[in-house]
């Protein structure tokens, strides 16, 4: 990312952008793209937040729900590495849908994408302040000081800062280091793997539940219900692992490095997914009372209740593997809806307040702030309105992010549609591969969707007999619609094409 | 005389243009580089979900943008460019960007930071202070209002000498810089009490052997400099009881234990940059056999 301007020189000098992405050479390797992809995924964190509310739906089921939840993201993630090779510079649902399917739905999708994000950050900040409250207590042997994370004057100004302090490091652009992200990495599995070891080898499981074959097989599931609600939760455990697909220039060798690292990473976290959660079947079984995975109690959380009774002294370091991935994701995730909502502004599909960088730290300003704004917001209504806050909010960002993922999907059908067939190649990464990745998601939410509005989905949350997820998922795109028509009105230019231009194929 | 600007878009790095244009105006092939530094990818921080977000390229529109307006705040006359560049490091990215392009001096825009009494150059300028092969320059609002006040032109040159060998160095640069920019050059030492062992005896003895000492010196180089010997109690005060003018800049050379040709600022240096309230340069240790 180098340039020269001159003012004696030719003037047009000042238009060439620093349109390289600044990498002299790649450095990472396979080594380093899983890591990068473990560190992504955050399995600590997807697992505790995600493993009960799985279980809730699809009971012994479990392993092959999670198995099967794969299967979309790889094909949807196959069509994205397709739209990030031809459009390497916009690189979000944002831009893509839009120059498939024009301004409209591409805002939508933006919009999907930044709601997906900030509800994962309210959820990540409030694992991590559980999980800061729990290794308090161990630390200090006061059990008490756990239960402060209930005691909402307690939780919810902590969470405040949490999510304050991640887009405040974000906003100064300081970044995770190669040992920091290896390290980090290093201790999730580490820890994860001995939870494994350990509720294998207890003494007295909580209810033993012999694991049998049955188990991995995902047509044992009851209801499509259930089974569409696992798959959308199940998506939300690989949610980051199509980071490795993406990233190209960054690796040593572009034609190795992402497939490899890709193939390795996701045998690696299913072999990881896999151990954990028939350790917790074998050892907690899904019984619905005491420390059953499948009492609605434990659900919300599961590591904070199970990691105690299975691993003992030692459950010190499940909370700070926790802690620490739920946080370091926090900070990076923080990123992301922040560059979004920068585009959304630079392409004035949003105020162009929006579109401010910080000429200090380079980063976006006002963008930053207003997505840790927005989490917050988001976290505070959720925890007061909602008896289980955790547990609907993952339900709601699974919904979310079969929407974005789905519409994203589909913008890459649609976007390469002159070339479909011109190659056996494009037949299966550009047509089959995220039309069906993309058809499924979109079943998926309109299907756990269409359930939500049942008040007892989820953690049975209702507002006026409507359910919790419905209202926090739906809710949320609604209001897209609303700010998107206000934006429409206001700034009309984005939406006249003005902006970013949607793409014709020349015939 | 070419400087390198390190420049930011907004007052500090108007303000350091400011003051690098004032240093190179009547030199002879004055020239800016204004360096606008990005930081370097962290590919191990990756951006999830959704990669780069076209971040790079709103970013590089954004630069080309910030670019432009700099040079305009470049007053006619002088020739300036701007480069952009990502580095790991900025103060490490200033400098070797001022080695490639063969810069006289690294020029940044600042704010003044106490924090408990102790001036604190923010964390570049502290690097740079530390670590610079060629003399850095750094201005702050105050600063620059003097400037202002005699219209954006340099007036003179003071040079803040203390009595140990290193003196005819640090006037030796000083005198350089003087010339090249055609202002008269001020050597300027600080006598605090405890430098004699009697000071109710031996002080008046000492503030004028110092000054003798400094105006042969000069008179040997055969400099037209004028001497200013002040006492004060402490550190603080002698650098309060120095008269200044619209249109001086300090220059403060290099603790003795700067490597050869580099800078490195010394806690007493750092003391005065803290008083003093006109734009300020720390040039380096010239080297022993040079």
């Amino acid at each position: 990312m180098s340039q020269d301007l001159r003012q004696d020189s030719n003037p047009a000098a000042a238009e060439t952008g620093l349109h390289e992405k600044g990498l002299s050479k790649g450095t990472v390797g396979v080594m380093g793209l899983v890591v990068i992809g473990i560190s992504s995924i955050a399995p600590a964190y997807t697992l505790t937040a995600g493993l009960g509310a799985t279980v809730a739906e699809v009971g012994t089921s479990l392993p092959a729900i999670l198995l099967a939840g794969f299967l979309p993201m790889l094909l949807v993630a196959l069509g994205y590495r397709e739209l990030n090779n031809a459009m390497p510079d916009s690189g979000t649902s944002f831009t893509w849908a839009t120059r498939a399917f024009g301004p409209m739905i591409g805002w939508m999708g933006g919009w999907g994408l930044v709601a997906a994000t900030v509800i994962v950050l309210s959820n990540l900040a409030a694992v991590a302040v559980d999980f800061f409250y729990i290794l308090l207590a161990q630390l200090t042997g006061h059990d008490e000081i756990a239960e402060l994370t209930t005691n909402l004057w307690i939780n919810i100004p902590t969470t405040l800062i949490f999510i304050a302090v991640a887009a405040f490091i974000s906003y100064r652009g300081m970044n995770a280091t190669k040992v920091f992200q290896y390290g980090l990495v290093a201790f999730q599995v580490a820890v994860l793997l001995l939870f494994a070891v350990m509720s294998f080898t207890s003494n007295q499981p909580f209810d033993r539940t012999p694991i049998t074959l049955e188990m991995f097989n995902p047509a044992g599931v009851e209801s499509f219900s259930a089974f569409a609600a696992g798959i959308s939760l199940s998506i939300f455990v690989f949610w980051g692992w199509d980071v490795t697909l993406t990233m190209n220039e960054e690796t040593t060798d572009p034609k190795k490095v992402p497939g490899r690292g890709a193939t390795w990473t996701v045998l690696l976290i299913m072999a990881l997914y896999v151990a954990v959660s028939l350790g917790v079947l074998y050892w907690a079984g899904v019984g619905t009372t005491g420390l059953g995975a499948g009492n609605p109690e434990n659900q919300e959380s599961i590591f904070a209740v199970l990691s105690g009774p299975v691993m003992g002294p030692l459950a010190l370091l499940m909370s700070l593997a926790i802690l620490s991935s739920s946080a370091a994701s926090l900070q990076s995730t923080m990123v992301s809806p922040a560059r979004t909502l920068l585009a959304m502004g630079y392409y004035k599909a949003l105020p162009t307040s929006f579109a401010k960088i910080s000429p200090r730290f380079m980063s976006p300003s006002v963008a930053t702030f207003v997505t840790a704004a927005a989490a917050a917001v988001f976290y505070v209504v959720t925890r007061l309105v909602s008896e289980n806050a955790l547990w609907d909010t993952i339900t709601a960002l699974g919904l979310m992010i079969c929407f974005y993922y789905g519409l994203t999907a589909l913008a890459c059908v649609w976007y390469f549609r002159a070339e479909l067939f011109s190659s056996a190649r494009n037949v299966i990464f550009k047509f089959l591969a995220p039309l069906i990745g993309g058809v499924v998601l979109l079943v998926l939410f309109f299907a756990t969707a269409f359930e939500s509005m049942d008040p007892d989905y989820g953690s049975g949350s209702n507002i006026g007999g409507v359910g919790m997820v419905f209202i926090l998922g739906v809710g949320v795109l609604l209001l897209g619609v609303v700010v998107m028509i206000y934006m429409r009105i206001t700034q009309p230019s984005f939406f006249k094409g003005e902006t970013i231009k949607t793409y014709k194929p020349i015939k | 005389m070419k400087l390198l600007v390190g420049y930011t878009a907004e007052e500090r790095g108007a303000e350091a243009i400011e003051l690098a244009s004032a240093l190179v105006a009547s030199t002879p092939d004055a020239s800016l580089h204004i360096a606008i530094v990005l930081p370097a990818a962290a590919p191990f921080s990756a951006v999830y979900p959704g990669g780069d977000h076209g971040y790079s390229t709103i970013l590089s529109a954004q630069v080309d943008q910030w670019a432009k307006h700099a040079l305009t705040l470049v007053p006619e006359g002088i020739q300036a460019s701007v480069v952009a560049r990502s580095v790991s490091s900025v103060a490490e990215g200033l400098i070797s960007l001022a080695q490639q392009v063969d810069a006289d001096g690294i020029v940044l825009g600042g704010r003044k930071r106490h924090r408990a009494g102790f001036f604190m150059p923010g964390a570049i300028a502290n690097a740079l202070l530390h670590s610079s092969p060629v003399s850095v320059f750094m201005s702050s609002p105050t600063a620059i209002e003097t400037l202002r006040a005699a219209n954006g032109k340099l007036t003179r040159l003071t040079a803040f000498v203390g009595d140990r060998p290193g003196a005819k160095d640090v006037i030796e640069l000083s005198a350089q810089i003087a010339t090249a920019c055609a202002v008269p050059l001020r050597v300027a030492t600080l006598v605090l009490p405890y430098d004699v062992q009697d000071p109710d005896r031996d002080l008046d003895a000492h503030v004028q052997a110092t000054s003798d000492y400094l105006s042969q010196l000069t008179a040997s180089m055969e400099l037209d400099a004028t001497i200013d010997v002040v006492v004060g109690r402490n550190l603080d005060e002698a650098t309060g009881q120095l008269s200044w003018q619209d249109g001086d800049l300090a220059l403060l050379g290099s603790a003795r234990l700067a490597a050869a040709r580099r800078l490195f600022i010394g806690p007493k240096a750092q003391r005065i940059l803290g008083k003093l309230s006109v734009p300020m340069g720390v040039i380096p240790n010239p080297g022993s056999g040079n």
